[in-house]
């Protein structure tokens, strides 16, 4: 049996001897992934390697293609055919991954997650204000997963309410575990569903000339108003990049026992959960392009969908649509509630572990079971104006993003805490570029619309 | 080595529980970094008040 790592920066007790720090089941449970990680490493079994430290970029790529944003792939199809926003969905992915990739190196090297380094470095406002903002964008989302797990179900002629009760019985029974890497695998092979988008777009039998023209020229450009097209740009950003991507990667990233030894192939796990979620978000936009000529997006925020595409391609796509809906809503449900947890947990200074119990990280689990209570009960409410709150949540969403990534890249290049792992210049630059391009997009809108709500344009 | 070694062996010093809960102290910001990040608290006030204002009046209508 390969040795373990030698211990290293432990404290000496009086009689000259490492002190042994304190050992919770939290750290007993992670220690038993890292021994796994360390063999794998130790015997060159590369692919096992691989195996054991994908997840969270894979997840959090996955999870954002969730229920809203696949909605909106497809009505983008539906309503300008195959052509700029195909390859822009490519663009948004591209920025993720340099967004994602600095969250996972952060939570590798501090061991801690977004909201406690926040608050711990840049002061309680701060921390509060970037944790208020999360919980209150993802409780608005959390709610429009409900709605598309409702629309995904309605297909199979079921109702809101069994769609409210099956996402909250997923929550608790991928919570029951007590164990990350359970709750990580569960969550992954739900995900992998997600691809039914793509089986959808290639039985629609797209126009190949037309995919490939539209990736090679960015065209045809979509017509409309200036506010028509800033709020689609907008709301293809907020369906590729969100505050609790970041949140979410970076936690997972600790709570998983990332090391800057795995940064490697915690880039693999990012830039795969990108390259997997921008071809099945494509595939949702192909999908939802067959509609183009047979009356375009339907009405109701796409509730529509999964009918619409039956009647016009067959009942075997309108019901991968509305299985991939159900899925993406799913796992989307499971990832937001995780970030909340993580949230509360590090804006509160308690713990917040999947590797915890319930009992021992209360807090975690109960905002974490409580999102899902929350937004699956307003789904019942009659009459709430769902739609114009889960589309003005992505737009604020949008808006308040560059916030949270300053302090992303502010974290990726503070020396005392990154030391050899800060980003580069080149790193910088892209990065800098990327939230200057978000916060003129989501910026633009807002003024925009607000000068059409006062009269002023 | 003892179960509890060999646990602790396979995670580094900063892993574990309570030195991860041991608090860290403030970011030292330049002059520049700080002048950016009054920037931001303008841009977050102003524009979110418009999408709030934009979302209670496209409510109202």
């Amino acid at each position: 049996m390969t040795p373990p790592p030698p211990i290293v920066d432990l404290p000496v007790a009086g009689d000259g001897t490492a002190a042994l720090p304190p050992l919770s089941a939290e750290d007993a449970a992670r220690s038993r992934d890292r021994f796994r990680v360390h063999h794998a490493r130790n015997r060159g079994r590369r692919w096992y390697l691989l195996w054991l430290l994908v997840g969270p970029g894979i997840l959090v790529m996955l999870g954002e293609n969730d229920g809203p944003s696949m909605l909106s792939y497809a009505t983008s199809g539906a309503t300008y055919g195959l052509g700029f926003f195909l390859p822009f969905i490519l663009v948004t992915f591209a920025m993720a991954v340099v967004c994602q990739e600095m969250c996972m190196r952060v939570g590798a090297v501090t061991h801690r997650g977004y909201g406690q380094l926040v608050l711990e470095r840049f002061g309680r406002l701060w921390g509060w204000f970037s944790a208020g903002d999360l919980i209150f964008t993802n409780l608005v989302t959390l709610i429009a997963e409900f709605v598309a797990i409702r629309v995904g179900l309605a297909y199979f002629h079921l109702g809101a309410g069994i769609a409210a009760g099956l996402g909250v019985m997923l929550v608790v029974f991928t919570l029951s575990g007590g164990r990350y890497w359970r709750w990580e695998r569960i969550v992954l092979g739900m995900a992998v569903f997600n691809g039914l988008f793509l089986v959808a777009a290639l039985l629609v039998k797209p126009h190949w000339d037309s995919v490939g023209h539209a990736f090679v020229t960015f065209s045809p450009f979509p017509h409309g108003t200036f506010n028509t097209l800033l709020l689609l740009i907008a709301s293809t950003i907020g369906a590729t990049v969100t505050p609790w991507m970041i949140f979410f990667q970076q936690s997972a990233s600790a709570d998983k026992g990332l090391t800057p030894s795995d940064v490697r192939h915690g880039r693999y796990d990012t830039v795969g959960g990108a390259t997997l979620a921008a071809v099945f978000g494509c595939g949702a936009l192909v999908a939802g392009a067959a509609l183009v000529g047979h009356g375009g997006a339907p009405g109701l925020g796409g509730a529509g969908f999964p009918s619409a595409l039956s009647h016009v391609s067959g009942a075997t796509v309108g019901t991968l649509f509305a299985l991939g809906l159900i899925e993406a809503g799913a796992v989307a449900v499971l990832t937001i509630s995780a970030s909340t947890g993580y949230a509360v947990g590090e804006c509160i200074g308690a713990p917040h572990s999947l590797n915890n119990s319930a009992r021992g990280a209360a807090a975690f689990y109960g905002a974490n079971v409580g999102a899902a209570l929350v937004a699956g009960a307003i789904i019942l409410i009659p009459g709430v104006p769902l739609l114009s709150i889960a589309l003005n949540a992505n737009v604020l969403a949008t808006v308040l993003l560059p916030v949270t990534l300053v302090f992303m890249i502010l974290l990726a290049n503070d020396h005392e805490l990154m030391g050899q792992w800060v980003n580069r210049a080149w790193l910088n630059r892209i990065a800098v570029t990327i939230v200057v391009f978000i916060a003129v997009c989501g910026a633009a809108y807002a003024i925009d619309s607000f000068l059409q709500v006062v009269h002023l344009v | 080595m003892t179960e509890r070694e060999e646990l602790i062996a396979y995670l580094e010093a900063d892993q574990l529980v309570a030195e991860r809960s041991r608090p860290l102290g403030r970011a030292t910001l330049s002059r520049r970094t700080a002048a950016a990040l009054w920037a931001l608290r303008i841009f977050v006030i102003v524009v979110g008040v418009m999408v709030i204002y934009t979302f209670v009046a496209s409510l109202g209508s």
